[in-house]
């Protein structure tokens, strides 16, 4: 590995847009992905999730803007950065007539760096049959084989698109641990669109949210998760509560005596400081990933 | 040493801060004594399969809150505290589950006596401390 190509940042987008026939994929997408972090790209069905990764694997070109993927334009991308990059799309395309043993050794012969130890140990923990032919493969059968041919070689930057949608949750979680493992060992960029969250959250430090194309959240998981929460909000004299209004309440629902509030806030102590100014009881509770998600995508300048 | 820790991904507290009430909690309670050997990072990683940054986030935070100390270069050690601090931690953490139980008492509206009277029952028929 040359060590002109070592980056901190994996892959940037500056003002990326992506234009289909008949719609926009992505609207000037500008993002950051530093080295060493696991990004869970989120978003509903059309959000650009997609896009956005084939762009970063330099499989398409944005249609303006300019990205980088280990430190080289997209347009010139080459051995040196494509070798160092790991894919694992949605639908993944093989050689259907070959088996699985001769596909791992086909589609090693192009990385200098393929690991046959890892290959083999991963062939057994991911329950893999060698001697099958992928054309007879099932659907989270083809799934593992698009993650090992996906990891084997060592990438600097791993790009997964839904990898695990279709696998039992007993793979689904050694799968993870190959992720998680990669990560220590190789210190790996991990970008992983998903929509089970459930899994995301188990290994995401930072979560970019895509809406219509459009970037509309951009941070680190713990912040996340320490500034979203729910309060419960009651009057311990038991008079109605009034509509509440403030920046950072995103939504509330209100009975006579008690309101939910779903609020995003970082200031320290704020939920008692409510309490406090209002003279009523406020029972936090921190929201996880799934319960986030529909609130990431409603962008509220106001709260930030 | 392998602190038996159990992290929930999925109650919305974020990883790292499980990760360090759990050993501050061990701590207080004497499992994990003073001069214990922490897991490594890479170790603690794999057995909790949780990203490598989010366990040397709660080490480097426990690190600077004086919990951890770094002895000979790299290995993560329990500090020894003075006498005493295990107690007022002991107390914080049951400061903690306490201020969630009063929100609750004064939400039902339960007049403060009562739930004292409720408290000191739950804790009698629940196993007996040990004398001091």
């Amino acid at each position: 590995m040359s060590p002109t190509l070592t980056t901190t940042i994996a892959f940037t987008a500056d003002h990326v847009t992506k234009d289909y026939p008949g719609h926009t994929a992505l609207d000037d997408v500008t993002l950051e992905i530093p080295s060493g972090h696991v990004v869970g790209l989120i978003g509903r069905n059309g959000a650009g999730k997609t896009t956005l990764l084939q762009i970063a694997a330099g499989l398409v070109l944005p249609t303006a803007g300019t990205c980088h993927t280990l430190g080289r334009r997209s347009d010139l991308l080459d051995a040196p950065e494509l070798t160092r990059l790991g894919l694992v799309m949605q639908e993944a395309r093989f050689i259907e007539w070959m088996t699985v043993a001769q596909h791992l050794e086909f589609t090693a012969s192009f990385y200098p760096r393929w690991d046959r130890d890892l290959q083999h140990r991963l062939v057994a923990e991911l329950e893999v049959s060698p001697k099958q032919k992928i054309a007879q493969l099932s659907t989270g059968d083809r799934q593992k084989v698009a993650i090992l041919l996906g990891v084997c070689h060592h990438p600097a930057l791993l790009l997964l698109d839904e990898p695990m949608s279709s696998l039992d949750p007993i793979v689904r979680k050694r799968m993870l641990a190959v992720l998680l493992e990669r990560l220590r060992e190789d210190g790996c960029t991990v970008v992983i669109s998903s929509h089970l969250l459930d899994d995301v959250e188990k290994i995401v430090d930072w979560i970019v949210a895509l809406e219509a194309g459009r970037i509309v959240e951009n941070s680190a998981f713990d912040d996340l998760q320490e500034s979203f929460a729910e309060w419960t909000v009651t009057a311990p004299d038991g008079r109605p509560l009034p509509a509440f209004a403030a920046p950072f309440i995103l939504a509330q629902q209100r009975s006579e005596r008690l309101a939910r509030l779903t609020v995003r806030t970082r200031e320290p102590g704020a939920a008692e400081n409510f309490a406090a100014a209002h003279a009523v009881e406020v029972q936090a509770r921190r929201l996880n990933l799934d319960e986030m998600f529909p609130l990431l995508l409603t962008r509220n300048p106001a709260a930030r | 040493m392998a602190p038996l820790l159990v992290i929930n991904p999925h109650n919305g507290v974020p990883a790292y801060r499980q990760i360090m009430d759990q050993i501050k909690l061990q701590i207080a309670t004497g499992v994990l004594p003073a001069g214990t050997e922490m897991t490594s990072t890479r170790g603690l990683s794999a057995e909790l399969t949780l990203n490598p940054m989010t366990i040397s986030k709660a080490y480097s935070l426990l690190e600077h809150e004086g919990v951890l100390e770094r002895r000979r270069g790299q290995t993560l050690v329990v500090r020894e505290r003075p006498a005493g601090h295990a107690e007022t931690s002991r107390l914080a953490h049951l400061r903690q589950h306490l201020t969630e139980a009063a929100a609750v008492a004064n939400q039902l509206g339960i007049p403060h006596p009562q739930a004292l009277k409720l408290f000191r029952e739950t804790l009698d028929s629940s196993k007996p401390c040990p004398p001091p």
